[in-house]
């Protein structure tokens, strides 16, 4: 015999290391999230005329995804100066001056009018078609900050959608080796603060947080158990809707006392990160009856 | 900058003026109202989920501990789940066989949790008090150490060894712990020792 063992230490397996970021591509993000929304709205549930709305808008960012040529990628000294100081590379002030966001704007507002909505949201609309330049300034400035104002959310709410469709683009440019991580709940990306938070199911990631980004859709790891609004992990805990076996739950800081959604996708693959946000509207409300505040932000619900 | 409160207001005023949320401003109040309503009925659950260290070996694996309740807002908690802790840089979500079974080793029914003595020509063990453990413990120690200890060798060299009696100490413990234990075993001179400070 002539066998020789020989130690092989590739069959014990790579340590996974989750990655710092995925980011988006749009065209499949903004699909896969659309058909998330009409399938939550086919499936009952008070809020299916308000998800099916959003299904359509989210329709149309798939679409010019898909159709609008592709985003000049930022200039490679901006994304080395960003990461030596530890800021993300997408100048989300600056983008309000930005020509491609106003003609996508633009694009997506005549598109956005083909759809059903109820009449207060067409007068919205119609007001942000014919808003002069400088309005439409202001309502940039303000999706760019996150500080949407609650008394003119519907009007803010195309904007920011149609936000989102150009940040992911720009975004889908981007380097991610390159990024940097910032803090605790600020995307490495544009800057943006979470709507909610997911813990996914994928491989050797599986139990790994994913923060998704409100605003540029980029994806991020977070330690878990962690607060997203403060970064503190003192007091922690959960609450759901009735069950404990729920899928989506809300994260409580008794630090802060601001509370972000987690989407358990390694339970439930499905979950989207903003669709069902949108779907588990039940959880907010409950949650508005307590002493916390909702931290993650998603102009797509305003006011809770 | 400046706002122009007009424009303000016209904005305002194609967001149907006073609604609050999204959903009412786009004109789903309805939609909001008939949810605010279903979820009256329901009561928010409360579950935590808590960092902890595998306690089987000295790898000291990274663990999540599920359970329903939350003690540290004065209520009992009861333990669902233990998993790897994916952000442990140790283990990074993964556990050994043994770890994958951590529930079961702390909600084992034969889980000791007082400690017991069986006594010399008995054939059970009797539960009795820590206070009457540690004292016992220390008897023991004391006498055998009294008995065994080894202050020099055969060619006269000093050694100060205490060959007759082991210790094995947890592994889910801080440095400090680990310093603190190496520190009192070594110095009464036990030679047979295993702790975390090992690794």
């Amino acid at each position: 015999m002539n066998t020789q063992i020989q130690p092989d230490p590739s069959a014990i397996g790579g340590v996974p290391k989750a990655p710092l970021a995925f980011l988006p591509s749009p065209a499949k993000l903004f699909a896969t999230r659309a058909e998330r929304f009409d399938f939550l709205a086919d499936h009952g549930g008070n809020v299916a005329p308000y998800l099916r709305f959003l299904g359509a808008l989210t329709g149309i960012q798939a679409r010019l995804a898909g159709e609008l040529p592709a985003a000049d990628p930022l200039p490679a000294d901006r994304i080395e100066t960003a990461r030596a100081h530890r800021m993300p590379p997408i100048d989300r002030a600056e983008m309000a001056t930005d020509a491609g966001l106003y003609a996508t704007l633009d694009r997506f507002l005549d598109l956005a009018a083909q759809i059903e909505m109820p009449e207060p949201a067409r007068i919205a609309l119609q007001a942000v078609k014919a808003a002069p330049i400088a309005d439409r300034h202001w309502l940039l400035e303000n999706v760019l900050a996150d500080r949407i104002p609650d008394d003119s959310a519907a009007a803010h709410l195309f904007v920011a959608a149609a936000v989102q469709l150009h940040l992911s683009r720009i975004a889908a440019t981007l380097p991610a080796d390159k990024l940097v991580p910032i803090r605790t709940g600020i995307c490495p990306s544009c800057g943006g603060r979470p709507a909610t938070s997911s813990v996914v199911g994928i491989g050797a990631l599986d139990g790994a947080r994913y923060a998704t980004c409100s605003c540029c859709t980029t994806q991020w790891n977070e330690v878990r158990l962690t607060c997203l609004c403060c970064g503190s992990t003192k007091g922690i805990s959960y609450r759901s809707v009735e069950t404990i076996e729920a899928t989506v739950r809300a994260e409580v800081c008794s630090e802060c006392d601001y509370w972000v959604k987690v989407l358990y996708q390694n339970r439930n693959h499905s979950l989207e990160p903003i669709a069902d946000d949108v779907a588990s509207l039940g959880l907010d409300l409950m949650m508005k009856d307590t002493d916390k505040t909702r931290g993650g932000f998603n102009p797509f619900l305003i006011g809770y | 900058m400046n706002i122009d409160l007009s424009r303000r207001g016209f904005l305002r005023l194609a967001g149907a003026g006073v609604a609050a949320t999204s959903l009412g401003a786009l004109g789903f109040g309805e939609a909001e109202a008939a949810e605010a309503a279903h979820v009256r009925a329901f009561k928010l659950a409360t579950t935590t989920e808590t960092r902890n260290t595998c306690p089987y070996c000295s790898v000291a694996c990274g663990i999540i501990m599920y359970s329903k309740g939350d003690v540290k807002a004065g209520e009992t908690a009861e333990l669902l789940h233990i998993e790897g802790d994916v952000d442990h840089p140790t283990n990074r979500g993964t556990l050994c066989p043994k770890g994958a079974a951590l529930k079961d080793f702390v909600l084992a029914p034969t889980r000791l949790t007082q400690p017991r003595v069986r006594r010399p020509g008995s054939d059970r063990f009797e539960e009795i008090s820590w206070e009457e453990a540690l004292d016992g413990i220390a008897r023991a120690i004391k006498d055998d150490r009294d008995q065994n200890f080894i202050a020099t060798n055969d060619a006269g060299v000093t050694v100060n060894r205490w060959t007759t009696a082991g210790f094995l100490a947890a592994s889910a413990t801080t440095n400090e712990t680990a310093w603190l234990t190496y520190k009192t075993v070594r110095s009464m001179g036990i030679v047979g020792f295993d702790n975390q400070a090992r690794v």
